[in-house]
C-alpha cells in the first residue's frame, strides 16, 4: 500500500544507545570519549551522521536522523545530479551525508555508507554460517539485541532476548557462566 | 545493538564473540524460519494461521487461529494484509508455508516458538470443535504521527475547520492529477523554505502520493513546532474518497 514508512552530552548517550541499530555503535563510541570540540568542527564542517529516515527521487530530498536520544533532529537534504554516492541514501541503513548550503537549501555533495565498527577481537558472521551452526544445534548462545517486542514478534531460532539497556544492568548474570562459549549477537541489522 | 551488546560482552571478559550484523531481517530474506513468542501471539495485533488439515484444527487448535490448510493457502493469500503480522503453525508443511508468504509480499511471517506442542505444554489457551471464524479480520493500528483517514477525510470536507491539509506532491504531479479540497500544495522539497505559510495553531495533516513523502516533511514540520500529521495512504485507493478538484 505505501512504499515505505520510518541521536550529546555524555548523559544522555545512554538513551541513545538504547534505542538504535547496529551500525550506530561507531558515533556512540567516539561520543563515548569527551570530544564535545570535535562533535561541535563536525556540525561546522557541514557533515549529517546517522540513520536515513526518508528518501523521496521525486522531491530530491533524504530525511536523516543526527543526534542521540531526545537530541535527535530530522535534518531534510536535498539532492541533485551533481551529489555523489546517492545510492547510499537507502532507509533505515546509516550513512554520512557532507553538505553545503546554497542559499536557503542544504545539499548534500556526499553520501557514504556508515559502516559498523566491531570491538577488537570480534568478528562478523554471516547467514549461511549462522544458518549452519543453528542446523548442527552447535553449542552457541544466540543473544537478540533489540528491544524485547522485537524479539516478541520474530527472533531467530533458540536466540534469547536481552536488549542493550538489560545486558547493561544486568551485565554477565544474563550470558553464559563459560567465557569461553561462543556468544552471537544480532539486531535488526543496517535496515 | 549487536555491536554494543559485543562491546560489553567483550568488557565481561568474554573471549569468543562474534556478530552478526546483517540481522533478523536478512535471515528472513534468507527464507530461514524466524519465531513469535506466546506473549506476542496472545496479546500482539497478529493474524495466527493455523495450517494443518482442518480436521487436525477441529480436534483443537490455538485460541484465536484461524484454519488455513496449508493447500489452501496460495488461494487466501490475498484475504491477508501483506502488511500484518503474520504467525503460522503446523506439522512439516509450515516452513514451505513461510516461504511462500514471503515470497508473496508478506513482510512479517514468523513461527509458533515451540510448535502447537509447545504452546499446550505451556499450558497456553486452545479451542476445540468447528470454526466459524473464517474471514481474516486485522485492522492495522495507526503509526505514530499518522492521522485517521476519518480525521482526514474531516479536514478535506472542510467539516473541521481547524485543520489544514498540505499536499507534499510535485506542482507537476498536482496539475496533472488534480487536488483536494481545502488544500495547499508545498512540494516536500518546498517546506523548509515555506512553512511559515502554514498555521502554528491549527493542525496540519500532510499528504503525497503513497505516504513516503508525507512522513518526511511531518518530521520535519514536527521539529519546528507544528501540530502536524501525516497520512499513510496511496490516494489512488478507492478507500481514499476524498474529493478531488480536477485541473
Amino acid at each position: 500500500m505505501h512504499k515505505s514508512c520510518v541521536k550529546f552530552l555524555p548523559g544522555l548517550l545512554m538513551i541513545g544507545l538504547l534505542s538504535f541499530g547496529c551500525a550506530q555503535k561507531e558515533d556512540v563510541k567516539q561520543d563515548m570519549t569527551p570530544k564535545t570540540g570535535q562533535t561541535k568542527q563536525q556540525v561546522q564542517k557541514n557533515v549529517y551522521k546517522g540513520k536515513i529516515v526518508g528518501k523521496s527521487n521525486l522531491a530530491k530530498t533524504i530525511s536523516i536522523e543526527v543526534g542521540k536520544g531526545k537530541q535527535a533532529k530530522i535534518m531534510m537534504v536535498k539532492f541533485d545530479d551533481q551529489t555523489k554516492g546517492i545510492e547510499h541514501a537507502i532507509k533505515g541503513h546509516a550513512a554520512i551525508i557532507t553538505f553545503e548550503k546554497r542559499g536557503n537549501d542544504v545539499y548534500a555533495k556526499v553520501v557514504k555508507q556508515k559502516l559498523a565498527k566491531l570491538p577488537q577481537g570480534v568478528t562478523e558472521i554471516k547467514t549461511e554460517e549462522l544458518s549452519a551452526l543453528v542446523t548442527n544445534a552447535h553449542k552457541m548462545y544466540l543473544v537478540d539485541s533489540r528491544p524485547a517486542s522485537r524479539y516478541g514478534q520474530s527472533h531467530l531460532p533458540g536466540a534469547v532476548s536481552i536488549p542493550v539497556p538489560i545486558l547493561k544492568e544486568k551485565q554477565a548474570a544474563l550470558l553464559p557462566a563459560d567465557k569461553n562459549e561462543l556468544l552471537v549477537f544480532y539486531c535488526g541489522g543496517p535496515t | 545493538m549487536s555491536t554494543a551488546s559485543a562491546g560489553l560482552a567483550k568488557k565481561f571478559g568474554y573471549k569468543n564473540i562474534r556478530v552478526y550484523l546483517d540481522g533478523e531481517p536478512d535471515w528472513a530474506k534468507a527464507y530461514l524460519p524466524t519465531y513469535a513468542t506466546h506473549d506476542f501471539i496472545k496479546n500482539g495485533n497478529v493474524v495466527l494461521v493455523d495450517v494443518r488439515p482442518s480436521n487436525e484444527a477441529v480436534k483443537g487448535r490455538i485460541k484465536g487461529a484461524y484454519s488455513i490448510p496449508y493447500e489452501q493457502l496460495d488461494d487466501r493469500l490475498d484475504d491477508i494484509a501483506r502488511n500484518a503480522p503474520v504467525i503460522l503453525y503446523g506439522d512439516q508443511e509450515t516452513l514451505d508455508a513461510v516461504e511462500d508468504m514471503r515470497d508473496d509480499g508478506f513482510k512479517f511471517v514468523s513461527l509458533v516458538q515451540g510448535g502447537f506442542a509447545g504452546w499446550i505444554a505451556s499450558g497456553e489457551a486452545i479451542e476445540k470443535g468447528p470454526i466459524f471464524n473464517t474471514e481474516i479480520r486485522w485492522v492495522r493500528k495507526l503509526g505514530k504521527g499518522e492521522v485517521s483517514l476519518a480525521d482526514f477525510r474531516k479536514a478535506a470536507s472542510g467539516e473541521d475547520k481547524d485543520a489544514v491539509i498540505v499536499d507534499a506532491r510535485t506542482k507537476a504531479e498536482v496539475a496533472e492529477l488534480g487536488i483536494f479540497k481545502n488544500t495547499i500544495n508545498i512540494p516536500l522539497d518546498e517546506i523548509p523554505a515555506r512553512m511559515n505559510e502554514l498555521p502554528k495553531d491549527k493542525k496540519i495533516y500532510v499528504h503525497c502520493a503513497s505516504g513516503a513523502r508525507a512522513d518526511m516533511a511531518f518530521k520535519e514540520l514536527l521539529k519546528n513546532g507544528y501540530k502536524a500529521k501525516f497520512l499513510l495512504l496511496n490516494i489512488a485507493d478507492a478507500e481514499c474518497d476524498c474529493e478531488i478538484i480536477r485541473p
